[in-house]
C-alpha cells in the first residue's frame, strides 16, 4: 500500500517498523525521548520509550517535548526521496547534516536537556527515518 | 607502604577458633539473622530489564542520604549492614552535593545500552574509497589525534576523582566507570581513525594540551565536573556533528555521530550534577565561575591553534563553516552552563571575544 509522505499514516508506519525491526533498534540502545518533527507548519509528536516508538500523533504542545525537528516541507520530502533512493539517508541528508551548520533543518527547544536529547539519541532518530526504505513511499 | 591490617588473621586464636568449629559443623550463622530490609525489586519495564532506578528502594535508595556522610567510610555497599570496626577507606568526596545528580542511574543503563565496539562497529572498510582529498585525510588524522589525546584525559580526570568518592554514591561511581569507558573508546576509536589504512598519527598540540591539563589538575570534582563534562564535551559533542556533517564515507559518517552521541551522556552528567550542587550550596558559584575562566582561556588557546583549526579548515571546505561551528558550539555550551545555574557566562567569558575576532 502507498503511504504519502508527509502523513499521519507515515509516521504510524515507521511506528510500526520499530517494532518488526526490533533487532536493529535495539542494537542502537535505549532511546527515551518524546520530540516532534514540524514539516512546514505541521507537527507530528513521537514518543520513544526503551527501543521503540511507542507513539506518533499529529500536533502536540512543543513546549512539553525534548526538542522539534522543523523545516520546510520540500526538504524534508528531499530527505525521504533521499532515503528511499540510498536505502537510508545519504551524507548530505543525514539530520545532522540538515541541522548542523547552515540550519536547513532547525532544532527548536526551550530547554538545553532537552536539545542534547537529540544528540544522545541520533542515531535511534535517524534509523527512525531510515525505516522508510522498508515502505512504499509517495512523497508529496 | 602497603595497608597492614590491624591483625595478624594467621595467628589470631579467635579467628583460628571460629573456622575450627565451622570445619566441625558448628555453624553460628549470625549473618543470616541480621540481614536488611526486604522489598519487592522487580524490572518496572520488561524490555529494559532491571535497572538502577528499579532498586533503589526503602533503605537502599539514595533518596535517604544525608548530604555529609559521615556513618560510612567502608567499602560496604550502601544498606547494607555495617559492623562494627570496617576500614576506612579514605574517601575525600563525601558529601552527596559534591557528586550527584537524578539522572545518574539513567546515564548508566543508557552507556551500556548504547554501546558500541570500534573493532567492528564503524565500517572501516569504507576508508578504502573514503570520497576526499589527500589534504583531507591527513587533516582528519590531525584531528582524529587530538581526539586521542581529549579521551585519554577524559579517562584519567573521571578515574582520579572515581576512587576517592565515597561507596554510598555508587550510582556516580559506576557512571564514572562507563565515562571512563566511553572516554577509552573515544581515544581507541580515533587512534584507529588516525591509523586505519596507511594513516599516521598527526602533531600533538600544546595549546589544547593546556586546556586538558586545566580540566586534569582541576582542584575539586565539582571543577573538574563542570570544565570536562559540561565544557570539554560540549566541544568534543560539536567536533562529532561535525566529523559528521563533512563526512564524504559511511566510517566517519558512523563516527561523528557516535561521538557527539557519547559526549552528550558526559554534558547530561555535568548540566544535572552542577545544577543540583548550586540548589544546595549556591556559594559554590564563584569557585565554578573562576575556574570556568581559566577552563574557557584554555580553550580560545586549543580553538586556535593551527592544529586544530586548520585540519577544521580543510575538512569543511573553507573557514566560514568552521566560524558557524564554534559560533554554535558557544552558544550552546552557555545554554547548558544557564540550564545548570551559572547564569550568563556571556559577559565574563573570553569566548565571544574569540568568535569576534574570527568574525572581523
Amino acid at each position: 500500500m502507498t503511504i504519502r509522505f508527509p502523513s499521519l499514516e507515515f509516521f504510524q508506519a515507521l511506528q510500526q517498523r520499530t517494532k518488526e525491526d526490533k533487532a536493529v533498534f535495539e542494537k542502537l540502545g535505549t532511546c527515551d525521548t518524546n520530540f516532534g518533527v514540524k514539516i512546514g507548519s505541521q507537527l507530528y509528536t513521537i514518543d520513544f520509550e526503551v527501543y521503540e516508538c511507542v507513539d506518533v500523533r499529529e500536533g502536540g504542545d512543543p513546549t512539553r517535548l525534548d526538542f522539534v525537528i522543523g523545516g520546510p516541507t520540500e526538504v524534508w520530502g528531499e530527505m525521504v526521496k533521499a532515503i528511499l533512493q540510498h536505502g537510508g539517508a545519504d551524507a548530505k541528508h543525514t539530520l545532522n547534516t540538515l541541522s548542523h551548520v547552515g540550519d536547513v533543518l532547525r532544532i527548536e527547544t526551550s530547554d538545553a536537556e532537552g536539545h542534547d536529547k537529540f544528540y544522545r539519541f541520533m542515531a535511534s532518530i535517524q534509523e527512525f527515518f531510515d525505516q522508510a526504505r522498508h515502505l512504499d513511499v509517495k512523497v508529496a | 607502604m602497603s595497608y597492614v591490617a590491624p591483625k595478624d588473621y594467621t595467628q589470631d586464636p579467635e579467628i583460628v577458633a571460629k573456622i575450627m568449629r565451622t570445619i566441625s559443623g558448628q555453624l553460628e550463622l549470625t549473618w543470616m539473622k541480621n540481614i536488611g530490609e526486604r522489598a519487592a525489586f522487580r524490572p518496572s519495564q520488561t524490555a529494559r530489564g532491571l535497572t538502577l532506578d528499579d532498586i533503589n528502594q526503602g533503605s537502599y535508595s539514595p533518596d535517604h542520604l544525608p548530604e555529609i556522610v559521615r556513618h560510612n567510610f567502608s567499602m560496604a555497599p550502601r544498606g547494607a549492614i555495617l559492623p562494627a570496626g570496617l576500614p576506612s577507606l579514605g574517601y575525600r568526596l563525601n558529601r552527596k552535593s559534591d557528586v550527584w545528580a537524578d539522572i545518574a542511574p539513567r546515564l548508566y543503563e543508557e552507556g551500556k545500552s548504547r554501546r558500541w565496539a570500534p573493532a567492528h562497529d564503524v565500517p572501516w572498510d569504507a576508508l578504502a574509497k573514503p570520497g576526499h582529498s589527500e589534504d583531507v585525510a591527513i587533516a582528519l588524522r590531525q584531528l582524529s589525534t587530538n581526539l586521542t589525546s581529549v579521551g585519554l584525559v577524559a579517562c584519567d580526570t573521571a578515574a582520579s576523582f572515581e576512587y576517592r568518592m565515597n561507596q554510598e554514591f555508587h550510582e556516580i561511581k559506576f557512571l564514572m566507570c562507563v565515562q571512563m569507558y566511553d572516554a577509552a573508546r573515544i581515544a581507541e576509536a580515533f587512534r584507529k581513525r588516525a591509523l586505519a589504512g596507511d594513516g599516521q598519527l598527526g602533531v600533538d598540540c600544546a595549546e589544547l594540551g593546556d586546556f586538558l591539563k586545566t580540566i586534569f589538575v582541576a582542584d575539586s570534582y565539582a571543577e573538574a565536573s563542570v570544565s570536562m563534562n559540561v565544557l570539554l564535551f560540549s566541544w568534543v559533542q560539536a567536533l562529532g556533528r561535525h566529523i559528521e556533517y563533512t563526512a564524504t564515507n559511511r566510517a566517519d559518517t558512523f563516527l561523528g555521530t557516535r561521538l557527539a552521541q557519547d559526549a552528550s551522556r558526559f554534558i547530561a552528567y555535568g548540566v544535572a550534577h552542577i545544577r543540583n550542587l548550586l540548589r544546595v550550596r549556591p556559594i559554590e558559584v564563584e569557585r565554578l565561575d573562576n575556574h570556568l575562566d581559566l577552563a574557557e582561556n584554555a580553550l580560545v588557546g586549543a580553538l586556535g591553534a593551527p592544529a586544530m583549526i586548520e585540519p577544521l579548515v580543510l575538512i569543511s571546505g573553507g573557514f566560514e563553516p568552521v566560524v558557524g561551528l564554534y559560533e554554535r558550539t558557544v552558544e550552546e555550551y552557555f545554554g547548558r552552563c544557564l540550564a545548570a545555574g551559572l547564569g550568563d557566562r556571556s559577559a565574563r567569558s573570553p569566548l565571544p571575544e574569540f568568535l569576534r575576532m574570527l568574525r572581523s
